[in-house]
């Protein structure tokens, strides 16, 4: 389990914390999703955990072993596929991975069992001896995730694995991430697509600019009854008299025939729906609560998550 | 295990790299052979025939006969023939078409006998360096005083011994050609030589060669870290001295390939294009040593480089003007004994200038492990001080950014 608490985190100069008080906890075994639009500090969240950048204030702990006294320990059992192709492009596939093989000084006897295991993961079988720099860009993402498997990680941190690459890549991908957080391993994964989100993770934590908005199941997220989003369409638009009455409904916004509300409780909708029928005024449309992440991120923000 | 994985690694990469490989393999080469050739002339060789000049005698007397026949036996300056007008010669003169022009003017002979005599014109090119002119002044000017005294003065011979005492033979005008005996302490075999350009070259540019290694070991190591392998193999928990170690220990093999491969053009290549052959002088410990220090201290400062720029234009910039100030300073471009005071002083401070001297003491003067250990030690000095710098800014950065 990783557990953070409390956590900011400044660039040398830099003039604003990229990390904000960030508080999170990530359970055992999960796939747990960091969403965030660029920019907003995923990367250099992990690079915290992994120990590249120093823990200046805050507190983690990753399954009971803390930062930055037990980093060893941590950095063994567990491994980070960085968001560039962080390999040789002039090394063939294998090679790649029989170097990664020797810096993590896997003895020998176990070293073709693990290479086996990461090319089958990552479908790479047939383009072992093929030079990295010469695979397409999916291939090159397989191959970035494929070394991040030598070592067989308890908790696997992935940096926006699919950026860049093609739909059926990106498949292969996301399925390979399933298979390995099936057997066990706990997967962060950083993404700013939230598509990429909805569909892996079991948890969610929506980042920006370096804080936390939300975390949760995608239920947990959506159905988060404080703060659910109501907009009605009505056939007519109501007279200055029914305005007068749908006001007394605090937070509602009248504009012609449109009725807004951006945190709506189920008790004002259902006030909400008395009123209209004892006025007489039909809905056209409705629509309660977010559909998807994009929404709720938007409405959050104010931002579109994709910039 | 790490160590042996990252040194195999960086063969493999650079044997994959022909910039690389051109860089540091091809430039150095082409350059000790270009240097070499080029350079021939300036330390007067026996085939320096490069020096040209008109010779026009107006003059028909035994006196200026006497002086183109002088003229003629020196072999380091060549006469050109040509029927042209005194002006057209000049006009070639001034174009550095030939270095020099001489002319002995109508009556040259006869004017030697009066108290006034008539002066020999010597017209240089634009061209000409000031060791050239003075070179050939001083062979023209002794041409003509050997003239000036067979012709002026052995008619007074039989006053002169008659002052003498008796017994004496006389006034012997070949005498003056033994007043002196010059010598090399440059030694090959046991015998003196003067040394020939490639002796005096090849050390000076294997040195300015070998610091070079620093552009591509910077650039690479800029790449991983831009590139994220550095991210990843730091996750992997590599130490600082593993990183370190990694690429000390391949770049030190090439290093030390690149001067055999440049004393293997000085003996082999050079003289194949006509060009004086190398000698390796009789202390090989002496050499190898020199290589070593030479190569750490080179490969260290690589590694100061490659930790202190963010990218390789920055790498390969700083390196260019670091490299070429540490050069002219050093004496590479410009021999340490023909610089001010004052230049002289501050060249102790060049590495290159260390391992100049070193090489130096080996190719030229026969010198040992002594003559060469103080080089060797203050190389292995500035080594240890990069690769300690290195080492903190290396751990700097990963306490912090
Ligand atoms: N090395 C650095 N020095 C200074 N600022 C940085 C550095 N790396 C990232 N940043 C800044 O920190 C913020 C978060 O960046 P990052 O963690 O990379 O975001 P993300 O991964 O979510 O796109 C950005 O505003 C970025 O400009
Ligand atoms: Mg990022």
């Amino acid at each position: 389990m990783i557990q953070i608490e409390g956590l900011s985190f400044r660039y040398p100069g830099a003039k604003h914390d990229v990390i904000r008080e960030l508080s999170l906890r990530i359970r055992q075994g999960s796939l747990f999703g960091l969403l965030g639009p660029n920019g907003s500090g995923k990367t250099t969240l992990i690079s915290i955990l992994t120990g590249l950048l120093p823990l200046l204030s805050g507190k983690i702990s990753i399954d009971g072993k803390t930062l930055p006294g037990q980093l060893q320990d941590i950095q063994a059992g567990s491994a980070l596929v960085p968001q560039e192709y962080a390999f040789y492009p002039r090394l063939s596939i294998m090679e790649n991975l029989l170097f990664f093989g020797g810096v993590l000084a896997i003895p020998a006897y176990e070293l073709r069992g693990r290479l086996t295991a990461a090319l089958a993961v990552a479908g790479l079988e047939s383009f072992e001896s093929v030079r990295a720099e010469h695979l397409s860009g999916g291939l090159k993402r397989r191959l970035n995730l494929a070394i991040g498997l030598l070592n067989r990680p308890q908790l696997l941190f992935l940096d926006e694995p699919t950026v860049g690459i093609d739909p059926q890549s990106r498949h292969f991908i996301l399925e390979a991430v399933k298979r390995i957080n099936a057997r066990g391993t706990t997967v962060v994964y950083t993404t700013h697509y939230m598509e990429e989100a909805e569909m892996l993770c079991d948890e969610i934590g929506v980042l920006d600019d370096g804080r936390l908005l939300a975390c949760g199941t995608q239920e947990q997220l959506l159905n988060n009854t404080h703060s659910r989003e109501l907009m009605v369409t009505l056939t007519t638009a109501p007279t200055v008299q029914q305005s007068g009455i749908l006001n007394t409904i605090p937070g509602l916004e009248i504009i012609n025939r449109e009725l807004r509300m951006a945190h709506c409780t189920e008790a004002d909708l259902k006030h909400l729906m008395k009123l209209l029928a004892a006025e007489r005024l039909d809905i056209c449309r409705l629509k309660y609560g977010y559909r998807n992440l994009e929404e709720l991120f938007l409405q959050m923000t104010g931002r579109q998550l994709r910039n | 295990m790490p160590l042996f994985a990252l040194v195999t690694k960086e063969w493999k990469l650079l044997l994959r790299d022909w910039h690389a490989l051109l860089l540091l393999f091809a430039m150095p080469a082409v350059f000790i052979l270009v240097m070499s050739l080029a350079l021939q002339n300036k330390f007067a060789e026996q085939q320096g025939v490069n020096i040209h000049y008109y010779l026009v005698n107006k003059d028909g007397s035994p006196a200026s006969e006497a002086l183109v026949k002088r003229l003629s036996a020196i072999k380091d300056f060549k006469i050109l023939s040509s029927d042209a007008s005194a002006s057209e010669l000049i006009d070639q003169v001034r174009d550095d078409r030939a270095q020099f022009m001489v002319r002995i003017p109508p009556g040259f002979g006869k004017a030697m006998q009066n108290t006034e005599p008539l002066p020999v014109q010597m017209l240089a090119g634009p061209g000409v360096e000031p060791a050239m002119y003075m070179l050939f002044e001083a062979a023209l000017r002794a041409a003509l005083v050997r003239v000036y005294l067979q012709y002026a003065l052995a008619p007074l011979k039989t006053q002169v011994s008659d002052i003498t005492s008796a017994g004496h033979t006389g006034l012997n005008l070949d005498a003056t050609d033994k007043l002196l005996h010059a010598q090399s302490l440059y030694q090959v075999d046991g015998r003196s030589r003067r040394p020939s350009s490639v002796q005096q070259n090849v050390p000076a540019w294997l040195v300015f060669a070998m610091f070079f290694i620093a552009i591509p070991l910077s650039t690479t190591w800029v790449q991983e870290r831009q590139q994220g392998t550095y991210a990843r193999l730091r996750s992997m928990g590599l130490s600082a001295k593993d990183l370190l170690l990694g690429k000390l220990l391949p770049y030190l093999g090439i290093n030390l390939l690149q001067v055999g491969l440049m004393l293997v053009v000085g003996i082999l290549v050079v003289p194949w294009f006509g060009g004086q052959r190398l000698t390796l002088g009789h202390a090989p410990l002496a050499l190898t040593l020199m290589a070593l220090a030479l190569s750490f201290a080179s490969v260290a400062y690589a590694l100061l480089i490659a930790n202190l720029v963010s990218t390789g234009e920055q790498a390969t910039i700083f390196t260019g003007v670091a490299n070429l100030l540490m050069a002219a300073v050093g004496g590479i471009m410009v021999p340490r004994f023909l610089m001010p005071p004052v230049m002289q002083t501050l060249s102790q401070f060049s590495p290159m200038a260390w391992g100049l001297e070193g090489f130096l003491d080996v190719f030229l003067r026969q010198g040992g492990l002594e003559a060469v250990a103080p080089q060797a030690l203050r190389l292995f000095g500035f080594g240890l001080a990069c690769l300690a710098l290195a080492g903190l800014r290396l751990a700097k950065q990963r306490g912090k950014a």
